[in-house]
């Protein structure tokens, strides 16, 4: 047992292949708002992905090949945050099956911050925002009240979704096999807090499903928990 | 003839079809919230559920791990109070032999309660092709069987249907037009079916559960249509898939706390009935012969394998009322048979995953089936087991599996992964006109490649 983000004093920030790629400030937000927990940040040059999307599709072949760059990357002596609830239980729950590895000590970045208890702004004071929760994060990780906490200490108020527990219809290649369902899916959740700032989410897969289609119909905008936390909604949106 | 085979392209198909349908989005949105809420309230009522899951999961594992032994116990025992049980491998010979047993009584008219495991077989249409009158007297069912349409949800059969769909169709058959009001509609449903009850040759029913230690057979309805067509009809057919026995009668009572829990929210439903046998010589009411036909169908494909847990579905429903993909898909996009989340494993697995390879990718993994599941199947873990399958046995598509190969081999390191993200930032508006861009962009924006990743910055 790790004894937990209060003891650590360095940790590796794996940016995950869609944070590194399509949302890398996000990820910027995330290492800005480990710094301020008085943890010093490394940031493994070898990284890539961690191979969810092959593995989620079947493929184990390729997610192994993929999930190989991350064991290369990561050291096991430090401890790994993860911005992305999928991802990080995708290394918690999966990677070591898959690779016939030891586990990682690995914490979805809201957790950790969560009980780093991180120094926040009121960044968000007096604004009102939907919490969307990553599918995985929720019931494979079981953190649901970290991300909602972190949110309301910078001065949100979080509206209830009418349905927290549906899934965003991201769902990897879903999303593309499906594409009429998968929309359907994310209309209803981009629906589902009407008049708020934005929908905060803190898996980038769920960001990427949102944010897409919202920008197709001129709706909610979504936002990353560390953006949102760090930056606070105004200045993401 | 009813059939498990899935078309790879159906489910996509048919889910535009459903999602084009405001009102029926509504119906399975309001069903499904409504049977959902009223779940989780049951649950709680229980002292512990998660001790009487656990309970429940042990009973149906240990039961079908000693599979055989349960099933030659139950026939025993029913044999020995006077039931003819027979076995069948394949849906065509319990077509046949139900068929047989109707020809053998000249019957004219079939009375059925709601069985899922008469959907799988076929029943109804090889029934009408040996010219027997069949008629369904579960309402919902009953609805679908005039519309002439298949069930799209395990418990709800007529879930996407609204009063104004009722009305219309039993109008035709009441010969006037009714006005799409539940009291009235259900009144001359009622008479309309009080006439098959009184004439039925024949009563079909599923079974819920097969009392090994009895040789019972547990009814689990709501509309007392069961305890019609079981005491009415001279002869009584009760169809049972092979895993659904139980047992002793204890075990089945903790079953019991589950099942009408899960299914609508019931701790008991209306009717709870076991039958043991047909009518004995000092007895005046029920059916002079009783023959139970379990069907394999398929189930033994998952035995003693990775799926083996499957069998362990009790049939309640629950996945379906919890699934964001059920929810807008509709059940008619998985098959004519089995839907929502049980359905996408089942149904490949009954029928072979290359007969069905949409059906373990028609889910978005979000896990929430496996957390509303009463016997703890984990399904969206047997979804992902199905989907290694399709790729293993070379069932997935050859480009798809070259696309992951020469996606795999580019994110091998991290100086050919830059490469990969540097040629995707230039080919972006490309990438919108093939394959999966295309699936993507028809109504989302593609996503848009950093100018410069994280590591850039």
């Amino acid at each position: 047992m790790h004894p937990g983000p209060r003891a650590v004093s360095r940790v590796q920030l794996f940016a995950t292949c869609l944070g590194d790629l399509v949302f890398p400030q996000a990820v910027a937000d995330a290492a800005t708002l480990l710094a301020a927990c008085g943890v010093e940040v490394e940031f493994p040059s070898a990284q890539v992905c961690c191979g969810q999307p092959a593995f989620n599709a079947g493929h184990r072949s390729a997610a192994r090949r993929v999930g190989r760059t991350f064991a290369r990357a990561f050291s096991r002596n430090l401890p790994i945050v993860v911005p992305s609830g999928s991802c990080a239980a995708m290394i918690a729950l999966r990677l070591p099956e898959l690779l016939g590895c030891e586990p990682y000590t690995v914490f979805e970045l809201s957790a950790f911050l969560d009980d780093a208890s991180v120094p926040l702004e009121q960044v968000n004071e007096a604004t009102e925002v939907g919490y969307h929760a990553s599918c995985h994060m929720l019931r494979e990780l079981h953190i649901d009240a970290a991300p909602k906490r972190l949110l309301e200490r910078t001065g949100a108020t979080i509206v209830p979704l009418r349905r927290p527990d549906l899934c965003c219809g991201f769902g990897g290649t879903f999303s593309v096999r499906q594409p009429e369902v998968s929309v359907a899916m994310a209309d209803d959740k981009l629906a589902s807090a009407p008049g708020t700032a934005a929908l905060v989410t803190a898996d980038p897969g769920c960001l990427m499903q949102l944010s897409s289609r919202s920008a197709r119909i001129g709706g909610t905008p979504v936002v990353h928990l560390a953006t949102a936390l760090a930056r606070g909604m105004r200045a993401a949106a | 003839m009813t059939s498990l085979v899935q078309p790879p392209a159906r489910f996509r198909e048919r889910a535009r079809i459903t999602l084009g349908h405001k009102g029926v989005q509504e119906m399975i949105d309001s069903g499904t919230a409504h049977l959902f809420a009223r779940r989780l309230e049951a649950w709680a009522d229980l002292p512990d559920v998660e001790a009487t899951r656990e309970r429940a999961r042990e009973i149906r594992t240990r039961t079908i791990g000693d599979l055989d032994r349960y099933l030659a116990d139950f026939g025993a025992a029913l044999g020995a109070r006077g039931g003819n049980v027979v076995f069948c491998r394949s849906a065509e010979e319990a077509r046949r032999y139900i068929v047989d047993v109707c020809v053998a009584h000249d019957a004219k008219l079939v009375a059925k309660t709601k069985s899922m495991a008469t959907e799988e077989i076929g029943l109804n249409e090889a029934l009408v092709d040996a010219e027997i009158n069949v008629v369904e007297t579960d309402l919902g069912e009953y609805l679908i069987q005039l519309a002439g349409e298949h069930p799209t949800h395990i418990i709800g059969p007529a879930i996407e249907k609204t009063e104004e769909d009722a009305a219309a169709v039993l109008s035709q058959v009441e010969g006037v037009e009714l006005p799409p009001e539940p009291q009235g509609l259900l009144r001359a449903a009622r008479r309309q079916l009080r006439d098959v009850f009184l004439h039925a040759d024949v009563g079909v029913t599923g079974v819920n559960f097969g009392v090994a230690e009895t040789g019972s057979i547990c009814l689990v309805t709501n509309e007392g249509n069961g305890r019609l067509v079981t005491s009415l009809p001279r002869v009584h057919v009760a169809v049972m898939g092979m895993e659904r026995v139980v047992p002793t009668l204890e075990d089945l009572s903790v079953l019991l706390q589950l099942l009408p829990r899960s299914a609508g929210g019931q701790k008991l439903s209306v009717y709870t009935t076991l039958l043991t046998g047909p009518r004995r010589k000092n007895e005046s009411d029920g059916p002079e012969e009783l023959h139970v036909v379990i069907i394999d169908n398929g189930r033994s494909n998952l035995r003693g394998g990775r799926y083996e847990e499957m069998l362990n579905c009790i049939r309640c429903g629950a996945c379906l009322n919890v699934c964001p993909v059920y929810r807008k898909a509709g059940g008619g996009a998985y098959s004519d048979v089995y839907s929502g989340p049980m359905g996408a494993v089942l149904v490949p697995l009954l029928a072979k995953v290359e007969h069905a390879p949409s059906l373990p990718h028609a889910s978005s993994l979000c896990g929430a089936c496996t957390e509303s599941c009463p016997v703890k199947i984990p399904l969206h873990e047997l979804l992902l087991e199905l989907r290694r399958d399709l790729v293993d046995e070379g069932i997935a598509s050859r480009r798809e599996r070259l696309g992951f190969l020469l996606w795999s081999l580019a994110w091998s390191n991290a100086r050919t992964y830059r490469l990969s993200a540097r040629l995707a930032r230039r080919f972006t508006p490309l990438a919108a006109r093939f394959g999966p861009g295309r699936n993507w962009s028809k109504e989302r924006e593609l996503p848009r490649f950093a100018s410069r990743s994280y590591r850039e910055l």
